[in-house]
């Protein structure tokens, strides 16, 4: 297996894929594209490689893989021996393609407002704003929910699966798009809990949490 | 009602359970923009949600367990006081200071955390607390003022048994209370508590859940219409220049404080523990693992201990003083006359052992009563979760002292005991091993022990650099049979030095008051400036380099290899 992944440092898409990449103990090698300032993502070679000009590409020997969910579900299903990241079960698979769409409006919302005060992107600020804070608001209660009945992921199962990771940059990342999660606590406590995930990787703007208190 | 930043009232700022251990809660009142958390031994603390250094939210900070440290530039603040108690490229001797972040005051009851925009009004409990047991509802955020919310509020009871108001923007519906929290001018989070846990406690709260989210809604469309209010503009108090500078190298004013002894004990076949406290109880100043205090004793001498807490550990000083048959100076008299009440005048805390944190290996070796500074290191690498190695050789079992403390700690402490003189050495040359970057050892202990790993760290290429040392005594002998002048430049006075006689007390017969504390060249509570001429340098403090720079001098011991010093003093 050789797996090359086209990356942008600054993309939380991109780095979701690192993540997962780096919790699985995946090797990869990276080439990084310009997608702000240079645009290089609407470049001829790279729209040869995937048409909607999207990061990120990830390349696993012949194949060509876009579109961050489907890759996270592409290496959770080949190199995941635990299943545990992309269950088999068909009402969590269900679960987890669920969050995967709730993590492409996020990404329509916070990473959008993040583009526009970041990157110049020319986008609604006010409007992805409170898109970003309708799905804060609905993760925030059925996190909190979650809790009270002992679950402590987006999804039933009792550890993580990829519909965390997929949700979680741009969650992390909203401050830059000018989203508080002030009024958002258990997204808050959830945020700590991906953090703790054995294998976590930091990006710019997301930071390491603490260590949980070993109550054993 | 109109908000008031000075309001005195207590409301709730969070549930209980907002606050796991080690997580930072974000949160506010009145505009004022809050850090709270629960540190291990489950105090929570409400802070002023920015570090002190550049303003960046402390709610992303890391909770350490004892400490909250800023992931920006590394700042730590203390449990409690939340007092600073590390500054990154500070110098680690530098005076200890008082700088600490904005607290807020704190109860904890009702399942709640109640807080208040400042300390004029004690809290009062609700009417009826006492008789339930509470439980909390989630909490509900909405972007409406708090009057509308608690209007909103009222608007829910039925016809028949209409709302109660309570005092500090409460109502009881029923058997329900309700608190709004002024976020600020045009935010509020509903805070509700039961009296009692429900039957179904999944159905109950969902259903109040979407009660609530109605009403929020039906609350935000009305606010939406409504021109916004101005938000709170909570004042920010600037961190003083003093603060916000990098301080010198200490030169210790000479400056003391009271405390009581609030504790003595045997901690060990030759070793007393004090516990030293403030009067008042407060908070004692911060301090850097490898900090010792000057004890003032009751026959006049002053006397350097080692702090032995770990981080955050600000209400008292505990320290170790060893208890020597032959001893006839200071720990005598600690040992012998000074009892528990008594009051003793210490220094603020200094530190002339600074830990690095950025070290891969932290190897700490102490033998005997040296096993004091290494302590408090071993207790700040501990909760900060760095790789260190504790050595502590004592003669015999009984001489272990401070062992609950170190038992407590979950890095790899061995104890080398009653070990012969030759396996001693061989002990210290495997625990070093060979050297590799970022590793650094500390020895406290006898100067036999020093000496044997300063040689033995040598041998096994470890640089000077990464070898620290804590002096107690200056073993050398000081040869004081140069004559010479001194010109004390800011005292315009010239004063000749006899053989015999050390700078410093000529100095004092000269009338000047200058601030000393061991007088042998190993505490650095003497140092003084150079201005010109050549010191003959015969202390231990200074290391190789600042003796070479001939800039300052301790003048206690030094003495001059040229025929003239001036001195700023």
């Amino acid at each position: 297996m050789s797996i090359t992944l086209y990356d942008f440092e600054l993309s939380g898409n991109c780095y979701k894929l690192r993540l997962l990449m780096s919790i699985l103990k995946l090797r990869y090698d990276v080439i990084p594209i310009d997608f702000y300032p240079g645009r290089q993502h609407k470049s001829d070679a790279f729209l040869r490689l995937n048409p909607f000009g999207q990061l990120p590409v990830l390349q696993d020997d012949d194949l060509t893989l876009s579109d961050s969910g489907a890759i996270l579900a592409y290496l959770a299903k080949k190199y995941d021996a635990t299943g545990q990241w992309f269950p088999n079960d068909p009402a969590i698979t269900a679960q987890v393609l669920r969050w995967h769409a709730v993590a492409d409006d996020i990404t329509a919302t916070s990473s959008a407002a993040r583009l526009a005060l970041g990157m110049f992107y020319d986008v609604d600020l006010e409007k992805a704003q409170q898109g970003a804070h309708r799905i804060f608001r609905l993760m925030d209660e059925h996190l909190w929910f979650g809790e009270r009945e002992g679950r402590d992921w987006l999804c039933s199962p009792a550890h993580p699966t990829t519909a965390d990771i997929a949700c979680f940059p741009y969650v992390m990342l909203s401050e830059e798009g000018g989203i508080a999660r002030q009024d958002y606590p258990a997204l808050r406590r959830w945020t700590d809990r991906v953090r703790r995930i054995p294998g976590f990787i930091v990006m710019s703007g997301i930071f390491p949490a603490g260590r949980a208190l070993e109550t054993v | 009602m109109t908000l008031s930043l000075s309001d005195p009232n207590w409301y709730p700022i969070a549930s209980s359970e907002d606050l796991p251990f080690r997580h930072v809660y974000q949160g506010q009142l009145l505009g004022r923009e809050l850090a709270v958390w629960r540190a291990d031994d489950g105090n929570v603390n409400v802070w002023e949600n920015r570090c002190l250094h550049r303003g960046v939210r402390l709610s992303i900070g890391i909770n350490e367990g004892a400490e909250l440290k800023c992931q920006y530039h590394g700042w730590r603040y203390a449990n409690r006081s939340a007092g600073c108690t590390y500054i990154p490229a500070h110098p680690a001797d530098a005076p200890a200071r008082r700088i600490e972040n904005r607290t807020y005051p704190v109860v904890e009851a009702y399942g709640l955390i109640w807080s208040a925009a400042n300390d004029d009004k004690p809290f009062t409990p609700f009417p009826g607390a006492e008789t339930g047991d509470w439980f909390a509802l989630r909490p509900m955020p909405v972007n409406a003022t708090p009057e509308a919310v608690l209007a909103g509020l009222a608007g829910l009871a039925p016809d028949d048994q209409p709302a109660q108001t309570l005092p500090g923007l409460a109502i009881r519906l029923g058997d329900t209370l309700y608190f709004v929290q002024p976020v600020d001018a045009g935010r509020s989070v509903i805070r509700g508590l039961l009296p009692g846990q429900p039957a179904d406690t999944i159905v109950t709260l969902r259903h109040i859940n979407e009660t609530l989210t109605k009403l929020r809604d039906r609350l935000e469309r009305a606010a939406a219409r409504q021109p916004a209010p101005t938000p709170l503009q909570p004042v920010f108090e600037r961190v003083s220049a003093d603060l916000a500078t990098m301080p010198d190298i200490a030169i210790p004013r000479g400056a003391t404080m009271p405390v009581v002894v609030k504790r003595k004990w045997a901690s060990a076949d030759g070793v007393i523990g004090f516990e030293l406290a403030d009067r008042d109880n407060r908070h004692l100043p911060t301090f850097q693992p490898g900090a010792h205090i000057d004890v003032h004793l009751p026959n006049g001498l002053t006397r350097q201990y080692s702090i032995t807490n770990g981080p955050g550990d600000l209400l008292s000083y505990v320290i170790g003083v060893k208890q020597e048959s032959a001893s006839s100076g200071g720990s005598k008299v600690l040992v012998e006359t000074v009892r528990e009440g008594d009051v003793l005048a210490i220094s603020e805390p200094r530190n002339n052992f600074p830990l690095r944190r950025d070290a891969t290996r932290t190897v700490l070796i102490a033998g005997g009563i040296g096993i004091t500074p290494l302590l408090s290191m071993a207790r700040f690498l501990d909760k900060s979760a760095l790789p260190y190695e504790l050595h502590y050789f004592t003669r015999a079992d009984e001489q272990i002292a401070f062992r609950s403390e170190l038992g407590a700690l979950h890095g790899k402490v061995v104890l080398h005991t009653g070990l012969p003189r030759p396996q001693i050495a061989d002990t210290i040359a495997s625990a070093l091993g060979t050297w590799r970057l970022a590793q650094h050892v500390y020895v406290c202990g006898p100067a036999a022990m020093l000496e044997t790993v300063r040689s033995t760290a040598a041998a096994q290429h470890w640089p000077e650099e990464a070898i620290h040392f804590e002096y107690f005594k200056n073993d050398k002998t000081i040869d004081d049979s140069s004559s010479f002048e001194i010109e004390l430049a800011r005292s315009a006075m010239t004063l000749h030095v006899p053989a015999g006689k050390t700078i410093l007390e000529v100095m004092r017969e000269a009338g000047l008051t200058v601030p000393s504390s061991c007088e042998q060249g190993a505490c650095g509570t003497c140092l003084t400036a150079v201005m010109e001429g050549e010191v003959d340098h015969q202390d231990v403090y200074l290391n190789d380099s600042e003796k070479a720079s001939n800039s300052c001098m301790m003048t206690c011991v030094s003495r001059a290899k040229s025929q003239r010093l001036v001195l700023d003093i």
